[in-house]
């Protein structure tokens, strides 16, 4: 474990060299921030169970907050992005509270109506969010300018993130989620209370979800509602579900593929999300178990 | 009549009419989970083909090829549209709740609906560009006036085809044996294949049927809404709320909820703003969801095991 870990980070530290141009390194960027998407909302469908469509939410919350801060309020970015991760975790405490209620539709259903209603508040808060117009001229964390560094940054902090879940999930509490996921009546008569884990899945998804979001707007330099609106949800799921829901590995085999791929398929036109619908019904009907479940037979028939 | 009072009765009305179209949507959704216990994410889309089929069907093919007029051509393409949208949820059957109904599980189906419906929207995406198309229906322009209270034929034709839909609904529901057989499986899909009903073949038209009101739906939206590859999904969204306020599978609470959310939308325009509309739509399902998660008219208890 630890040698492949080694591995993936000497890989992380190596691909700005292969890919140099500023276009490329810009999707790398891109690229570890949706790692970090993917993880986060993995933890709460892949482990907890629970299809969270309000992902997005999240995500736009760490954005606005973190820039917001900075911009009008003159903090300094890293405390800014404690304070965004800090309230993406507690709206996702927020929606856990629903999910304590509510199951499978009801809350695949209230969870879209989360990220709706956040987009409509980012484009309807004119004298905070400056709605549709947007925020301009946001600057990337101080002493992270360059792609490289911001890269850098970001797929450190994915790496992080990813070995903390990874520990996280092979510990009781891992079990935890997963007996949650499998059956929650089972899981209550063996004495989980579903409602505090549902909770603690949520929020530390949204925290992480948030954490991405820190980095985004310095990242594009703009911030407009668009970028979060409910789809983009749908692009998270996407990604945890063609690599492999419930898995480590996954996700993030997922979240690399899924923007690599559109990029390299862009000479066809703008595909992004037709790639992400086609990929996303493909999986879910030949394989399931998404990208680890194809490489686990390829590895088991050799 | 005191000017409120009119203010009041002609936003009424205006949200009668929007209501009776969003029941048209959510009809087919809590259709479906009424006997299948899914939800068809691409139900939206099915709505936007519909409104594309109708629009290309009106103002290209009947009214030029054909030389139909023009209340004519825009009857026939509202026929068109719910084909084309019974012929795509037959398709999604065959592709994907078919298929997956077999390995179980609930988040699959969805998930796969979810698929297929970034897939249709893009795909329409495409084709027809984000530029809105100019959908005109000739009963848009005849405008009939009862007193203080202004309303267009549109409308009108809007809660005509709606009443028809949920009359024929009902008919079919109560009355024939199909419908009697579809409300067994609905009830209970192993017993009733046991009575010698095929659900795989009733569930495959339970999807049609709801699958060509969303296209009809779309054909009638058209005019009303900015038609562009998203217009289904902005009618879709409210269609869940609308579904799980009025009780997912409940056919009343979804038509009182429908009706209930259009009349909302109406006052909310008045009062606060266009705007704002998803905002007092969706705060509504979250009270709903948080204050009584069965819908307005509970049915039946949520299942604990």
């Amino acid at each position: 474990m630890k040698l492949r870990m080694g591995a993936a980070v000497l890989v992380v530290a190596l691909l700005p060299l292969v890919l140099q141009t500023p276009y490329w390194r810009g999707i790398l960027v891109l690229c570890a921030m949706n790692v970090l998407l993917a993880l986060s909302l993995n933890l709460v469908l892949g482990y907890a169970g629970q299809l969270n469509l309000g992902q997005s939410a999240f995500f736009a919350i760490g954005a606005y907050v973190s820039a917001l801060l900075v911009k009008n309020a003159g903090w300094n970015f890293w405390l800014a992005a404690a304070a965004a991760v800090a309230a993406a975790g507690a709206l996702g405490l927020v929606l856990a509270a629903f999910a304590a209620r509510l199951r499978g539709h009801y809350l695949a259903i209230a969870s879209l109506g989360f990220a709706v209603i956040t987009y409509q508040v980012l484009v309807n808060w004119e004298s905070v969010t400056e709605g549709v117009r947007g925020i301009y001229g946001i600057l990337p964390p101080p002493g992270f300018g360059s792609q490289l560094a911001l890269f850098y940054l970001v797929a450190g902090i994915a790496v992080v993130v990813y070995a903390v879940l990874d520990n996280l999930v092979r510990s009781p509490v891992g079990d935890t989620l997963r007996a949650i996921r499998e059956d929650e009546v089972s899981a209550a008569s063996l004495g989980i209370g579903a409602a505090k884990w549902k909770a603690f899945a949520f929020g530390v998804g949204a925290a992480i979800a948030g954490l991405a979001g820190c980095f985004y707007p310095g990242f594009v330099g703009t911030l407009v509602p668009d970028a979060f609106n409910f789809v983009e949800s749908f692009s998270m799921l996407a990604m945890v579900v063609v690599g492999g829901m419930g898995t480590m590995a996954g996700p993030v085999a997922g979240a690399i593929l899924l923007t690599f791929l559109p990029e390299l398929l862009r000479g066809v036109g703008e595909v992004r999300l037709i790639v992400y619908g086609l990929a996303l019904t493909l999986a879910v009907l030949f394989l399931p178990g998404g990208i680890v479940q194809a490489w686990t037979a390829l590895r088991r028939a050799r | 009549m005191s000017d409120l009072a009119a203010l009041v009765v002609q936003q009424s009305v205006n949200g009668l009419y929007l209501g009776c179209l969003y029941v048209m949507v959510a009809l087919g959704l809590t259709l479906i989970y009424g006997v299948l216990n899914q939800i068809n994410f691409a139900h939206a889309d099915f709505v936007t083909v519909g409104a594309f089929t109708a629009f290309f069907v009106s103002a290209r093919l009947a009214g030029r090829a054909l030389g139909l007029p023009d209340t004519a051509a825009y009857l026939l393409s509202v026929v068109a549209a719910l084909g084309a949208g019974a012929l795509l949820g037959l398709l999604i059957n065959v592709a994907v709740f078919a298929p997956l109904r077999e390995r179980g599980g609930e988040l699959r189906p969805l998930i796969a609906t979810i698929g297929v419906s970034v897939l249709l929207e893009n795909g329409q995406l495409a084709l027809f560009g984000p530029i809105p198309f100019q959908f005109d229906s000739p009963f848009s322009r005849q405008t009939i006036r009862l007193g203080p209270i202004f309303f267009t034929a549109q409308s009108l034709l809007v809660v005509l085809m709606a009443a028809a839909s949920i009359g024929a609904l009902y008919a079919f529901l109560r009355l024939s044996t199909l419908g009697k057989a579809l409300r067994a499986v609905a009830l209970d899909r192993e017993t009733a294949g046991l009575m010698g009903i095929n659900p795989g073949l009733l569930i495959g038209l339970t999807i049609v049927i709801s699958s060509a009101l969303a296209g009809m739906a779309g054909a009638l939206l058209g005019p009303v809404l900015v038609l562009t590859p998203f217009a289904g999904a902005s009618v879709v969204v409210k269609a869940f709320a609308i579904v799980v306020i009025g009780g997912f599978g409940n056919l009343e609470g979804t038509i009182l909820a429908g009706i209930l959310v259009g009349i909302v939308e109406a006052f909310t325009v008045q009062y606060l703003g266009s705007g704002l509309i998803d905002l007092v739509v969706f705060g509504l399902l979250l009270v709903m969801l948080a204050v009584r998660p069965t819908g307005l008219i509970a049915e039946r208890r949520e299942e604990n095991v």
